[in-house]
């Protein structure tokens, strides 16, 4: 019987410092027969360990299309992360999943419009299916990103968000909630974007992920511009110990969020009991 | 069914020359006289000590056999600073002898859990190699409390078990439910003889008995079938959160609660990472790093419980996961409990 608690050595081959508290963790299975029977689906997330810290949650990065290593984009926020955060190349971690069977969906999507909209650290897994896309960027329509961070040093992937802006149909939307000298866009929270986004429900598909304040607010904005519920599509956060249904600690109705989620249509995350604090 | 009889003397005799081949758990007296699950010593003078504190009749066992397959505290692997780890399962073959009934759908109910979706190795590795011995409950152990025969997993049961053993004073009526309990008392029928018609009337009417002493009657499917189509009425979550001190107790003693949390523990670059039960009624328990916590609110941690047990594992299996044991209200410094819930949403004015 395979046990699916225990994780496996991943050496870090690159580093990126991302911004003041994020950075992106490139790593590979030292293991070669685990690397090669291994795959995962954009949306889904591992199990992180450093063994004598503990374990946590996190989204991969990267984008499936992208073969021979995973990519984690982590903030620093806790005992965990902090410890991960000083790990350097050549350093290991422990991984262990794919897990999450609610994923966001690709071929479905073809030949639509996205409109993407993450705030904060809301972005790493939105960048998994960005750059999914992005490698078969003939297959969609246009695509909006806009991404919406406290201040201006909390913006993950500055060269992509560049070079995303750069694709023909494709524009990123930045804002900040608070302005610094060093920032010359846009000032407000995400929502204020849709004044110059111009974002339209025909044929389109929107995704999101961020705190929960902002989910409430995008999707009634998507409302307002006329997006179906099931055409709304996040992923959600929960705080989560095992990542396999076990643990119950990240239950929401009749829901597992590991194993049902971590992705979910806004139609389904309205049928969750208001009382769990979905939406 | 096949049917044998064994003398109560001989109890302790079949139980030691179990302990040979299995590690056998057993009901027995602790100090200040609590009756609790606990394996029977492999070492010779300890276990003559261990017997003589054995207490079948005791209506006291306090703890449900969950703990047997599923302890509250486990190491999951054990690993060093040279990046090695070890997976730490646990397989023994495990004799449980004086599993009362409705603890057995409760293991029941706990199997389901831990096979579905991704297996549980630690759960499963452990459940493998056992061997249940039921003893139903002539009287209730918790009058005030057991509610089974409203949930329909007690005071005996009828099929699924390996043994069940009815009380008949100086006798146990032994009920052979299938093959493996077969083996087993084959292994060991020189305590075993065949019982007379009148032993078997005898066990009959005591079952009947048995029934009619569970004094606490709930409406048990009428609370399934309100929880499965309506949201529990602000009142009744209101009152409980008023009363609740969030101890856990109640969801400590369930024995179908499964949630745990999981930790690391070093010491000189060798540690452990281990689980320990974890329970939805603390607030703690879907705090996120962020400090954003869904389940804040007091009255929706209560509901928590009550929907899991009562709805969603009604909803998925067809089988409720509360099986109606009484513990949680038995334990309730402030007396909530499942029995009393359901009396609250089955009476309340709304649904009438
Ligand atoms: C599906 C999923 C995907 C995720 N993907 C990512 C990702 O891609 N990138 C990423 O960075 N994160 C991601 N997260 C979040 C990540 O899992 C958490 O940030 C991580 O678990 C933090 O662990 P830690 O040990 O560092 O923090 P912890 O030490 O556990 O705690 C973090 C913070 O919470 C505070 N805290 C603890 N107790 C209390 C208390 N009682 N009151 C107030 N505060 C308290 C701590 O002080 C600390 O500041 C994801 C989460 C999920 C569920
Ligand atoms: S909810 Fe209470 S009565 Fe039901 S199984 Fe758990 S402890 Fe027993
Ligand atoms: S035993 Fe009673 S007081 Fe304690 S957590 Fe359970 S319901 Fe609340
Ligand atoms: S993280 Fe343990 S049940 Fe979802």
């Amino acid at each position: 019987m395979k046990n699916d608690y225990i994780p496996y050595p991943a050496v870090i081959e690159s580093i990126i410092t991302e911004s003041f508290d994020t950075k992106t963790f490139r790593v590979k299975f030292t293991d070669k027969k685990i690397a090669d029977n291994f795959s995962y689906v954009q949306g889904q997330f591992m199990q992180i360990s450093l063994m004598g810290t503990g374990e946590a949650p996190i989204s991969i990065s990267s984008s499936p299309s992208r073969k021979g290593f995973l990519e984690f984009s982590i903030r620093s926020v806790g005992k965990l992360t902090k410890k991960i955060h000083e790990l350097k190349v050549r350093e290991k971690m422990f991984i262990r999943g794919p897990y999450g069977k609610g994923h966001f969906p690709f071929e479905e999507i073809k030949g639509k419009n996205l409109i993407f909209v993450a705030g904060g650290i809301g972005l790493p897994p939105l960048r998994s299916l960005i750059n999914l896309i992005m490698d078969n960027r003939k297959d969609f329509e246009n695509v909006k990103i806009l991404y919406g961070c406290k201040t201006a040093d909390e913006f993950c992937f500055k060269d992509e968000l560049k070079a995303w802006n750069k694709i023909p149909n494709t524009e990123v939307l930045l804002t900040v909630d608070k302005k610094t000298d060093d920032w010359t866009g846009r000032v407000g929270v995400v929502t204020e974007l849709w004044k110059d986004a111009d974002i339209k429900s025909d044929n389109a598909v929107a995704f999101l992920c961020g705190p929960p304040i902002m989910i409430k607010f995008v999707v009634q904005k998507l409302e307002g511009s006329g997006f179906s519920d099931k055409n709304i599509i996040m992923t959600l956060e929960r705080h989560m110990k095992c990542g396999i249904g076990k643990c119950g600690h990240c239950n929401v109705g009749d829901k597992f969020i590991c194993v049902d989620g971590p992705v979910f249509t806004c139609a389904e995350v309205k049928k969750f009991p208001k009382k769990d604090g979905a939406m | 069914m096949t049917k044998k009889v064994i003398n109560k003397s001989d109890i302790s005799k079949l139980l030691i020359d179990a302990n040979n081949e299995y590690n056998v758990y057993v009901p027995m007296e602790h100090i200040g006289g609590d009756v609790l699950f606990s394996a029977l010593s492999k070492e010779k003078n300890s276990l003559e000590e261990d017997v003589k504190r054995i207490n079948l009749a005791s209506e006291k066992t306090f703890n449900s056999p969950k703990e047997i397959f599923y302890p509250q505290l486990e190491t999951m692997m054990e690993y060093n600073d040279k990046g090695e780890i070890k997976e730490t399962v646990e397989s023994s073959k495990k004799l449980v002898f004086g599993v009362r009934p409705c603890d057995f759908h409760a293991i029941a109910h706990q199997d389901n859990f831990f096979s579905k979706n991704y297996e549980d190795k630690y759960y499963l590795s452990r459940r493998e190699n056992s061997l249940i011995v039921i003893i139903g409950c002539n009287t209730p152990p918790r009058p005030e409390a057991c509610f089974c025969t409203s949930v329909g997993t007690g005071p005996f049961l009828t099929e699924g078990f390996d043994i069940q053993l009815v009380d008949l004073d100086d006798y146990y009526l032994v009920e052979i439910g299938n093959e493996k309990g077969a083996d087993f008392i084959k292994k060991h029928e020189k305590y075993f003889s065949d019982p007379y018609r009148d032993e078997i009337k005898h066990a009959e009417r005591k079952k009947l008995e048995a029934e009619e002493k569970i004094n606490l009657k709930v409406n048990f499917n009428k609370a399934l079938q309100i929880m499965k189509t309506e949201e529990i009425p602000q009142d009744n979550l209101e009152r409980i959160a008023e009363r609740c001190i969030e101890c856990g107790a109640c969801v400590y003693v369930c024995p179908t609660c499964t949630c745990f949390d999981v930790f690391d523990d070093v010491k000189c670059g060798e540690g452990v990472r281990c689980r320990i039960w974890d329970t939805c009624v603390f607030s703690g328990y879907t705090r996120e790093a962020s400090g954003h916590n869904p389940g804040a609110k007091k009255e929706f941690r209560a509901a928590r419980r009550y929907e899991h047990k009562l709805k969603y594992d009604t909803l998925e299996t067809g089988i409720s996961g509360c099986i109606g044991c009484g513990r949680c209200l038995h334990s309730c410094p402030v007396d909530i409990g499942m029995s009393n819930f359901i009396k609250e949403i089955t009476t309340n004015q709304k649904y009438h």
